[in-house]
């Protein structure tokens, strides 16, 4: 007979993370964090926990004493399928980690076992096998020509040939929700703050390839961390802007380590330019939210993985007219909305169903505005705010909101709107 | 009336090296198996040589940035379990009653052994350290140490039978790492109570105290020692293992 080889490998992982594997105290705190385990009405093949215990099983099915001694023990394909399947039903939105007794870094280890399951030919999940081609082919995820990168900018917006500052827009901003890009150009003219932007030489951040264990393939994201790092480092900046949380996280953690190097800028989100305006004094306001109540939800990526949670409060905080409150689950233990991991394109109802969740802590503080600072949350909690509504059709970024229901809303947005500045994008300027 | 001489040492010495080669055996197959794994993110898996694992390892410990310097994680963190204070009070006295309880008899059990192997060995050692008197100064550290882990594994137990989320949680996995402490800690009330005829003894007749005291020797050390690397014991070393490795965590 021949000798059986073991189901799994130890691809993608470091000796450490499994280390980690075997750290699990079984104490079940992440049971009661988990968004995804809990928006499925908690079965127990979504709790963290269970995901760890599995791996470890199948980890000494395959290289345990028994193995050494009797030979490995086979793991089904079926088995290895559902594990996968449920192994991508995670936003990565790391609270588990958070609040992880033994410590264990559960987002770099969700990662890891979901790119050792990419290779081994069960993940990943639904869409987002698409991905890597489109991010590679195009450069960005929407399937839009380069040249088209600076096509977002409206007439009256001034961008500058050299400056200290570069605004690295991102794909969401310049293709998707151009109302973003249109905001953080017009606060930056005013405040008189001159930035370069790449243009065609942006490239994808490829964050969704990261979260979503396909970093290997045809080394996408390395070769865009070279390229950006490389292209914004040939301005001679040093500072890079963002108004992403997801591209935030990924050239704050996963530039460096792509590419082996810390780049020679420095990264900053706009909440943090913002308060420090702020705090100078140096913002003239035009308008008032009128004693609106306004909350704040911390994306995942910005807060949890990069530590900002202080500047975009101080942002909302001072916006004239506000009343700003704190809803359940925040800062470190924040409740994620749903989008990251790839959840958003690969399991689009799971998305809304936490964000579902996320609205109702908004609404338990009786917010008017739910405003976050990143494109994601910014979409899937406006799809959470529809379905909990019951709210259809129409795009975001175009619709109006009736009175009486709750507004969701990026920071930058807000704030050009109470800057006296217009929110209009180019089409819609166009048709007026 | 010492502890250890009036069963067979012979025995005993011989039980304690089984129970450390089953420990160091299972220790090497765990760092063996840690150290298929790469030394970096996105690098290649190694060979599988246990040096991997400890290299990995004690690189990520002095990389700098983010989290907290190593003592305040092994103080803060690993001894006094401050991720768990944070969650819940109650889970936390638990487990650091189980904690402290264990580590302290752990600890005065080898200074026994240690006390009396010398003792054998013939090296005469000062008043105080010679076994009888050290386990009568030893008697009662002993046993407020044994009724506070005893407590913590009472509040274990009333946990997992009255709670239905953890009795509902809990594997074999689980109640076999319970099970064994509670085994361990039971029989070694009741040869200490068959020994000097107090309430654990439950009349038992001293005569039976060598033996009994054997069989608690025995399934601590193979419980305390020789089973961790092969069960949920093992979270013992690699927990607070990866509370150093990612700084304290999250
Ligand atoms: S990262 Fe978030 S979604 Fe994923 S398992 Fe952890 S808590 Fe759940
Ligand atoms: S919180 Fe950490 S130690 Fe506790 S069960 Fe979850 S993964 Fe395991
Ligand atoms: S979209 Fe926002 S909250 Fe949601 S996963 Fe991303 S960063 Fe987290």
């Amino acid at each position: 007979m021949a000798k059986r080889t073991p189901s799994i490998n130890t691809n993608n992982l470091t000796a450490v993370q499994l280390m980690e594997i075997d750290a699990c105290t079984r104490c079940g705190e992440c049971l009661n964090w988990c968004p995804t385990y809990d928006a499925q009405d908690q079965p127990a093949g979504l709790a963290p926990r269970d995901k760890i215990k599995r791996w470890k099983s199948y980890m000494d099915r395959s290289y345990g004493l028994r193995a050494k001694l009797f030979g490995p023990r086979p793991v089904s394909d079926n088995e290895m399928q559902e594990f996968s399947d449920d192994l991508y039903y995670c936003t990565t939105c790391g609270v588990c980690g958070t609040v992880c007794e033994a410590g264990i870094n559960t987002v770099e280890l969700w990662e890891s076992i979901r790119a050792n399951l990419v290779k081994r030919g069960n993940g990943p999940y639904g869409k987002q096998n698409m991905f890597p081609k489109l991010i590679k082919e195009y450069h960005n995820p929407y399937m839009k020509d380069q040249k088209d990168r600076l096509l977002w900018i409206p007439n009256g917006i001034e961008i500058a040939e050299k400056a200290d500052v570069v605004y690295f827009a991102g794909c969401t901003a310049g293709f998707n929700q151009q109302v973003l890009g249109v905001c953080t150009a017009r606060v930056m003219n005013k405040l008189e703050v001159p930035f370069m932007l790449l243009g065609e030489e942006e490239w994808c951040c490829s964050s969704a390839l990261v979260r979503t264990g396909q970093p290997h393939i045809d080394d996408v994201p390395r070769l865009a961390a070279i390229h950006n790092v490389e292209a914004l480092e040939a301005t001679g900046a040093s500072t890079v802007m963002f108004a992403c949380a997801g591209c935030f996280r990924v050239a704050t953690i996963d530039w460096p380590r792509l590419i082996g190097r810390k780049p020679k800028f420095n990264v900053v989100h706009i909440a943090d330019l913002l308060a420090d305006y702020i705090k100078q004094g140096k913002i003239k306001w035009e308008g008032s939210l009128n004693n609106q109540t306004i909350t704040y939800h911390d994306p995942c990526h910005l807060g949890r993985h990069c530590g900002v949670y202080e500047t975009p409060r101080i942002v909302l905080d001072n916006l004239p007219g506000a009343k700003f409150v704190e809803m359940d689950r925040i800062r470190e233990e924040q409740r994620c909305c749903g989008a990251g991991g790839g959840v958003k394109a690969g399991i689009p109802d799971l998305a809304v169903g936490i964000s579902s969740t996320r609205i109702k802590d908004a609404q338990d503080v009786n917010a008017d505005i739910l405003a976050s600072t990143c494109p994601f949350c910014r979409r899937n909690l406006g799809d959470g705010r529809d379905s909990v509504y019951g709210i259809t059709g129409t795009d975001f970024d175009l619709r109006d909101n009736p009175e009486n229901e709750m507004q969701v809303e990026d920071m930058i947005v807000l704030v050009a709107e109470l800057m006296g500045l217009s929110t209009k994008i180019k089409s819609q300027m166009e048709e007026e | 009336m010492d502890y250890y001489s009036n069963i067979s040492f012979t025995v005993m010495t011989v039980i304690a090296f089984i129970a450390i080669a089953m420990f160091l055996y299972g220790m090497f197959t765990n760092i063996k198996k840690w150290s298929l794994g790469s030394t970096g993110y996105g690098l290649e898996p190694s060979n599988g040589s246990i040096i991997v694992f400890i290299k990995t390892l004690i690189t990520q410990i002095r990389k700098e940035g983010h989290g907290q310097p190593f003592l305040t994680t092994f103080v803060l963190d690993i001894l006094l379990q401050r991720r768990i204070l944070r969650r819940s009070p109650l889970r936390w006295f638990m487990h650091i009653t189980i904690f402290v309880g264990w580590m302290a008899l752990f600890v005065f059990s080898l200074m026994m052994f240690a006390v009396e192997i010398i003792e054998m060995i013939g090296i005469s050692l000062p008043h105080a350290l010679h076994p009888e008197v050290l386990r009568d100064t030893m008697s009662l550290p002993n046993d407020v140490f044994s009724y506070i882990l005893l407590v913590g594994i009472i509040i274990a137990i009333v946990r997992r039978l009255f709670i239905s989320d953890v009795r509902e949680n809990t594997i074999a996995y689980d109640s076999v790492f319970l099970g064994g402490l509670t085994i361990i800690t039971i029989t070694g009330f009741i040869s200490d109570g068959i020994r000097n005829g107090g309430f654990w003894g439950f009349g038992i007749v001293d005569s039976t105290a060598p033996p009994a005291a054997l069989f608690h020797v025995v399934i601590s050390l193979l419980f305390c020692l020789a089973y961790i690397p092969y069960s949920k014991y093992m979270h013992m070393i690699a927990a607070p293992l990866a509370l150093l490795a990612n700084k304290g965590g999250e």
